[in-house]
């Protein structure tokens, strides 16, 4: 049955609903928190442009279901992780590397990538190419995307 | 100018987006949200394509505090192509670049550019930009020596202001000129451009604006437009590209909360919904009866059937009758002389455009007016398009671009608009139709397939004496709106249309797209016969092969290069020479020389013949290269450098050199960005990319049937040779560099293995065939 549930999202707690259990992350967010940052790509978890954290870990929310999310589950898209204010180290190697093209897969790349360098802080090039393995550019900006991570993990 | 259609736009309310109130949308990212000030007072007349292009007024607009607004006609695609227009503006005005912003295709709002295509931004759609600009500031020179009680000459323009020469006092803004008022100025063409040598805006490598709103998330793409009151409409595709409907059980969505109606016009059928997930799950639960339809070929015939499909005739433009884009001596004599013969034949698949955000548009259909948001390519050509096919005025359907995923040619852009417009008009409320990625990999345009057979003949010393060459090639032009300089749209080219009953024609421009550049370049050849046999264009439910066909990144020149560059290196390994001073005997254009030795020096290319390298263990290494351009055009070399592991077949392309002259580049660092992507994307297409298909309909529906490069794929280097040309006008970016690839890998392959990979992709099974085979 549908349900309003309160998701705890970018830091602060956030009323989506009425949504079936089955209801993917993706459309919460973009739809009733009125966060754009995640993209739609092709809803199957195959090319990471719905990337945002759950507790830290990097998830697709197009298949993650509203069902295994409760209100201490911390959510983070690429609108919580920083801001032009106040940017994410990311964010800011991305913008001086001139890391995007179309820039409809780059919140997912950062998303991706912010996880995994909490893990590994200071990765080698191969480390970040695997990191990001499974997020899909279609641009060919990934010479520029391995650029801005290195970048951002020497600051 | 249409007295019936014209109308006045105030541009006054510019940032409040013209009445209609927008919870969401990027201006064209602009002078965004939160900003204060108006862009413009100016009132610009309309007709049906738009404010006339012959007034300042048009294009450039100075606010109260001095900011400037270019109004660009162009789409933006992802390319950063608008940085480059709005440096342009800035130059010629004299204004510091962070103080011009933009505003992107509106038909309200911004003068008919035609189509966002063929690199053609910076390249073709500038010049009248720049014009504009130019007639401005020479505006701003009369207004400011009349105030200052000099002459015109007196006065010098610097960062927006107009100063007496050598009377560093005497000046006056331009915001103090003009600011929040109107020009009025006709652009006459007699104000002169600066010279290019005078340039401090262009030519540098100012960050593209877009790129900040993109990594914090809060850019506005079409996907993410939001209107009051929007519900979520998907569509419901046919099963088969023929399939017809034979009835629809409403009840079997009778349970899906928030279900507003099913629609069916022919067979377009969609569901609109509250909820974006309930639309979802309402187009997978509704029961659709359709005919069957299989109609299609094998795919293992898909070459067979294009060698057999009938010429258009009617397509051969009056230049190249026949479809005959050479023929110089006779070339059977030349094959008859030849001290060698060698022939090809060269196959490639379809391919996905596989933009990474699926195709979606926004609709407003009420009694008084339509409004859409759309991704498209052409503006104006699809608003007179979708007024066609509701039967409307131009003046009723008002437009305005969003910026989309990536489209690198025809997508979905321009269909998806149908699908939102006839759902928006069945439910009386604005509707966001967003594909599914299922259907725009189904219902997209594809690269055409291509089957091209080459002979040539090499005298005893080494030197072309004959090249005979024929492709049979599809149009690389299915959209609903013209080139320039002929305006308007039609809906008969777009497959949502069509599935909608519109049964009258799309357009036929096709031909000199596709057919572009099959000719080679090398003037040295004699005996020469160059054809491009044309077969029109297809779609899903039009044509003998229904396959819907379409532009992507070059058009037909990936493919007309790939069987060029091959054939040439084929030749240079028959003649036992190396690949460069084999290409450079045959006398090459002028900046192709250039560009060739620049990539060859940077490259430390060993001269050699191809496939001369002994083999150790299971990894081969080689080099290739290919080219394109010519004196007029961007010039490209490419050299690739390719390891092939003889065991897995696993092509992998370490590291590339790129020699590029585009004459004057007007941001170094966005065109290394667009050489990077388009040579990583085109390794992709070269390596692994190709659409399938059974009997009913294209079955690479995702990323795990349709894959491309992903990190572990790319090359370590792309090392960019760029040639500045202030000399020259700036030519096209996009494209040229990438149809160097699918020949250079090819090449490198052959210098590796010593096989000749014809068929493209060239994945590991076909690798370990040839090598199988030797």
């Amino acid at each position: 049955m549908a349900e309003t549930k309160t998701l705890r999202i970018n830091g602060k707690p956030v009323v989506v609903g009425p949504a079936e259990p089955s209801t993917p992350l993706l459309y919460l967010l973009r739809n009733d928190a009125d966060l754009h940052g995640p993209h739609f790509g092709c809803g199957l978890g195959q090319c990471g442009a719905c990337t945002v954290h759950v507790n830290g870990e990097a998830v697709r929310s197009c298949i993650r279901p509203l069902s295994s999310l409760g209100s201490k589950d911390e959510i983070i898209t690429v609108e919580g992780l920083g801001t032009s204010g106040k940017p994410h180290k990311l964010q800011s190697a991305f913008i001086e590397e001139q890391a995007v093209q179309c820039g409809y897969c780059i919140s997912g790349m950062i998303m991706q990538a912010a996880a995994f360098l909490k893990k590994n802080p200071k990765p080698n090039v191969a480390e970040i190419k695997a990191g990001l393995q499974n997020n899909l550019c279609r641009c060919g900006t990934h010479l520029r995307i391995i650029r801005a991570v290195k970048r951002a993990s020497e600051v | 100018m249409n007295a019936d259609n014209a109308k006045t736009f105030g541009r006054r309310d510019v940032l409040k987006g013209g009445g209609v109130l927008i919870v969401r949308f990027a201006l064209g990212g602009v002078w965004g949200a939160g900003s204060t000030g108006r862009v413009s007072t100016g009132r610009v007349e309309l007709g049906p394509y738009g404010p006339a292009e012959d007034q300042v007024d048009s294009w450039i607009a100075i606010a109260a505090d001095g900011r400037v607004t270019l109004f660009s006609g162009c789409s933006e695609l992802g390319t950063g192509s608008s940085t480059g227009l709005l440096q342009i503006v800035a130059e010629e005005l004299d204004v510091p670049f962070e103080r011009v912003k933009l505003m992107l295709p509106d038909t309200n709002r911004t003068p008919d550019q035609f189509v966002t295509s063929g690199s053609r931004t910076i390249s073709i759609h500038s010049r009248p930009i720049r014009q504009a600009a130019a007639e401005a500031r020479a505006a701003l020179v009369d207004l400011a020596a009349k105030r200052l009680k000099v002459t015109p000459e007196q006065i010098i323009t610097r960062d927006g202001v107009a100063i007496v020469r050598g009377v560093p006092n005497k000046k006056v803004t331009y915001a103090g000129l003009i600011g929040g008022r109107e020009f009025n100025v006709k652009i006459t063409g007699k104000a002169k451009p600066k010279s290019q040598k005078d340039y401090t805006i262009v030519g540098i490598s100012v960050k593209r604006w877009d790129i900040p709103e993109k990594v914090f998330g809060t850019f506005a793409y079409v996907q993410d437009v939001t209107v009051p009151g929007m519900l979520h409409g998907r569509v419901v595709r046919p099963p088969s590209h023929g399939a017809r409907v034979l009835s629809i059980d409403e009840q079997s969505v009778a349970n899906i909360p928030g279900l507003v109606k099913v629609v069916r016009v022919a067979d377009l059928v969609g569901v609109v919904c509250q909820r974006e997930e309930h639309a979802i799950a309402a187009a997978k639960a509704l029961d659709v009866k359709w005919s069957d339809w299989a109609e299609l070929p094998e795919m293992k015939d898909l070459h067979r059937t294009i060698r057999g499909l009938p010429e258009f005739t009617s397509g051969y433009p009056k230049e190249a009758p026949g479809g005959v884009l050479a023929k110089t001596g006779d070339v059977e004599t030349g094959l008859a002389q030849a001290a060698k013969v060698v022939r090809a034949t060269y196959l490639s698949p379809f391919n996905h455009h596989g933009s990474i955000g699926p195709s979606c548009a926004i609709a407003d259909v009420r009694a008084d007016g339509v409004t859409l948001w759309c991704g498209t390519q052409t503006p104006y050509g699809t608003r007179e398009a979708v007024a066609k096919f509701l039967g409307l005025t131009n003046d009723k359907v008002h437009l305005i671009f969003a910026e989309a995923a990536g489209c690198y040619g025809q997508n979905g852009a321009d269909d998806v608009a149908i699908d939102a417009l006839v759902l928006s008009r069945a439910v009386g409320k604005p509707v966001r139709v967003q594909w599914s990625r299922a259907d725009e990999n189904g219902w997209e345009t594809y690269k055409a397939a291509r089957i091209s057979e080459c002979q040539g003949g090499l005298d005893a010393n080494g030197k072309i004496v004959a090249w005979d060459a024929r492709t049979f090639g599809m149009s690389g032009y299915s959209r609903p709106g013209y080139h320039e300089p002929k305006h308007g749209g039609e809906p008969g080219s777009l497959v949502t249309a069509q599935l909608a009953g519109w049964d009258k024609p799309g357009l036929e421009e096709g031909f000199s797209g596709a057919a572009g550049n099959f000719n080679p370049v090398y003037q040295d050849i004699p005996n020469r016969r160059v054809v491009f046999t044309y077969l029109g264009s297809a779609s899903h439910r039009q044509g003998p092969l229904r396959i819907r066909v379409g532009s992507m990144r070059g058009v037909g020149s990936p493919d007309n290069i790939f069987v060029a560059e091959c054939f040439m290196d084929e030749l240079a390994a028959a003649a036992g020479m190396d690949a460069i001073e084999f290409r450079l005997r045959h006398l090459p254009f002028d900046r192709g020389v250039t560009v060739l030795k620049a990539a060859a020096e940077r490259a430390k290319w060993q001269t050699r013949p191809s496939h001369s390298q002994p083999a150790s263990g299971d990894m081969a290494f080689g080099r290739g290269v290919a080219v394109v351009g010519t004196n007029t055009e961007t010039s490209v070399a490419g050299i690739f450098e390719v390891a092939v592991n003889r065991k897995t077949g696993v092509v992998q392309v370490q590291r590339v050199v790129i020699g590029h002259d585009c004459g004057l580049v007007v941001n170094p660092g966005a065109v290394r960005n667009q050489i990077e992507g388009g040579v990583i994307q085109s390794i992709s297409r070269a390596l692994k990319e190709e659409v399938t298909f059974n009997r009913s309909r294209v079955t690479s529906l995702d990323w795990a049937s349709y894959p491309i490069i992903t990190f572990a794929e790319i090359p370590d280097e792309i090392d960019i040779v760029l040639i500045d040309r202030p000399d020259l006008p700036p030519m096209r970016v996009g494209e040229p560099a990438s149809e160097t690839v699918w020949p250079g890998v090819a090449n490198a392959i052959y210098d590796a293995i010593g096989m000749r990979l014809r068929r493209l992709p060239f994945t590991p099974d076909r690798v370990l065939a040839e090598l199988t085979r030797s």
